[in-house]
């Protein structure tokens, strides 16, 4: 990770911890403002941040893992895209990515502390083999959708990345399946409850999962792109696109 | 918590230029029967590995002085990735290259490099791996297979099991126990047994499928020279276990099916079906992830990073899409249709062999505890 990238996570992490899910634009917003959040990806020379699509992933990450209030991403990405655009649907897809990537991680860790500690039969649950492969599965899901977002990220940095943002917004929201399941399953009862925090994150990654194309969307964008290419171009167009 | 951090992957600039050659090679020399193209990491087509021997694709990060190319992992990392994309039979020479060898240059005596790792370069010897035996597989630690000092040489005896290509390798690398009474991963060590040493025998096992690739090899007093030791007694299973990494996350373990994604493409082009069409674009986007993921897990690697619980990951993931693949075509196909001869037939052949994908190289069972153990839970 750059040096300016990881002053920009140090900046933002703490922030979004201490603000969290409960936090408002009206209440809270300008202690983001102040950061110059919202002007991430305008250029330095507009009186921004200047920064690059990997900084961006790093903040809506880390909004995502923290379940930030208000959304900032839509409002960076407000700076750079016109409202309703095309290029606007197709970067608020890559933020949810981006946000569902960091909430999945964050809820695997609520998820594998909590069984860590809770003890039943004598033992904490973290040691029956059950658990032990549903969150194995669940860590291969958050693992899935962090790549696809650095992945998407890498290539809106590079070029066009129409097909990245498709394939990455889809293999995020397949996690959100398992991944919501799994954390509920494990935690029981209380993971159930308002009071505890698991909700904030599990109902955010729900609502991410359809906002800005769903399965459905995504798959038949993606698919019809594949289909017409061809099979004979699939795999030297796939490995075109990195190197 | 970050289960999986990636960075961007440097590719070499050469890239294109391996992938034109590796496609060109294929084209020419490769298997043209779609059902053989399936699963290909496991079609031994000795032929086809000295042509990439002669390529110099062989022992490509091996150094010069034993026939390899001092080429970057990362090239070897296109290499292999562009062979299973397109189903050239590799299963002759592929544990040579992938493991043997850089085990070989890593812990084997003059002797042994000298022996093997050049003909393994030449695609003139291919090895297998001796782990399973009959009460011993997925608890590996219970091998019985024992080799004994009689002055100069060691004695082997017993029996492994499931031991892909030992019926066209030149020499196995067998887990085996040399300190008698020892118990679980003590007093193992690492051995080098020529596959033609008298007493050395091999009796094939036959797949569901009717297929020959794996077989049960017996050892009955076999005689092996000192040297046949490879790296340090009673460090065995620290040595077969090191570097799994390795062997869990290449591209192998997402990519035996791809040839059925690619007829599915075909296939789709021709129907006007959005169902067929949707299933296009969620493979698509599974293998675009893996791909990534795989090859993160190499940049690494190439780094001289060991990243265990990523390339357990991979393994895990990608062995559930490539079998997955065959279900859900079979799911949204109309083999009844025509023009489905082809893709019925590959989408049968990977339903069939499709249970091992998620056994070889370590059940899916045993690969979620070890992805369980690296979260922290156990």
């Amino acid at each position: 990770m750059s040096e300016s990238r990881r002053m920009l996570a140090e900046m933002a992490d703490p922030l979004f911890a201490e603000l969290g899910p409960d936090a408002t634009g009206e209440s809270d917003g300008a202690r983001i403002d102040e950061l110059g959040l919202p002007l991430l990806l305008v250029p330095e020379s507009e009186g921004g941040f200047g920064g690059d699509w990997l900084d961006a992933l790093t903040v809506f990450r880390l909004a995502g893992y923290h379940a930030l209030g208000p959304d900032l991403p839509a409002q960076i990405v407000g700076r750079v895209a016109e409202a309703g655009s095309p290029r606007q649907f197709a970067l608020m897809a890559f933020a949810r990515t981006a946000q569902i990537a960091g909430a999945l991680d964050a809820a695997l860790a609520l998820s594998v502390g909590y069984v860590n500690e809770r003890r039943q039969f004598g033992r904490p649950l973290g040691k029956f083999q059950a658990v032990q492969q549903a969150l194995a599965g669940f860590a291969g899901e958050a693992a899935a959708a962090n790549c696809a977002a650095v992945g998407a990220a890498q290539a809106l940095d590079r070029e066009d990345a129409a097909f990245e943002i498709a394939a990455a917004k889809l293999r995020a929201n397949r996690a959100v399946e398992i991944g919501t399941t799994v954390a509920h399953q494990v935690h029981g009862a209380i993971g159930f409850t308002q009071e505890y925090g698991l909700h904030p994150l599990t109902r955010r990654l729900w609502q991410w999962r359809s906002e800005f194309g769903n399965d459905a969307y995504w798959s038949r964008e993606l698919g019809s792109k594949v289909v017409a290419a061809g099979a004979v171009a699939f795999w030297p167009d796939l490995t075109a696109r990195t190197g | 918590m970050q289960t999986f951090v990636t960075e961007a992957v440097d590719w070499p600039d050469n890239a294109a230029a391996l992938r034109e050659q590796v496609r060109a090679l294929v084209a020419e020399h490769g298997e043209r029967d779609p059902v053989r193209r399936a699963n290909s990491w496991t079609k031994a087509d000795p032929e086809f590995s000295r042509r990439l021997g002669d390529a110099g694709l062989l022992g490509m990060t091996w150094p010069k002085e034993y026939g390899g190319h001092e080429r970057s992992q990362l090239e070897r990392y296109v290499v292999i990735e562009e062979l299973l994309a397109a189903g050239a039979p590799v299963g002759a020479h592929w544990i040579a290259d992938r493991q043997s060898g850089p085990l070989l240059l890593r812990l084997g005596n003059e002797e042994l490099k000298r022996r093997w790792v050049p003909a393994i370069t030449r695609g003139e010897a291919f090895a297998c791996i001796g782990l399973s035996e009959p009460n011993s597989g997925s608890d590996l630690a219970s091998v019985r297979t024992a080799a004994r000092r009689d002055g100069d040489e060691w004695v082997l005896d017993g029996q492994k099991v499931w031991t892909t290509g030992a019926h066209v390798s030149h020499f196995m690398i067998a887990l085996v126990r040399t300190e008698a009474g020892s118990e679980r991963q003590q007093g193992l060590s690492q051995l080098v047994v020529p596959m033609d040493a008298p007493g050395v025998s091999v009796k094939p096992i036959i797949d569901l499928t009717g297929a020959h690739e794996f077989n049960e090899v017996f050892f009955d007093n076999v005689r092996l020279p000192a040297n046949a030791l490879l790296g340090v007694e009673g460090e065995g299973w620290r040595q077969a276990t090191a570097e799994l990494s390795l062997e869990r996350s290449g591209p192998e373990r997402y990519l035996s099916s791809m040839v059925l994604f690619l007829e599915l493409v075909r296939h789709a082009r021709t129907e006007n079906d959005p169902a067929l069409v949707a299933l296009v674009g969620r493979l698509a986007a599974e293998a675009w992830t893996l791909r990534l993921m795989s090859a993160s897990v190499a940049a690494k690697l190439a780094r001289g990073e060991d990243p265990a619980l990523e390339a357990t990951i991979v393994k895990d993931l990608g062995n559930s899409y490539e079998q997955a693949i065959p279900q859900l075509v079979q799911a949204a196909v109309d083999f009844g249709a025509a023009d489905t001869e082809v893709l019925r037939s590959v989408c049968f052949y990977l339903l069939q062999v499709s249970p091992s994908f998620s056994l070889r190289g370590g059940t899916r069972e045993i690969v979620k505890g070890i992805i369980a153990r690296g979260l922290g839970l156990r």
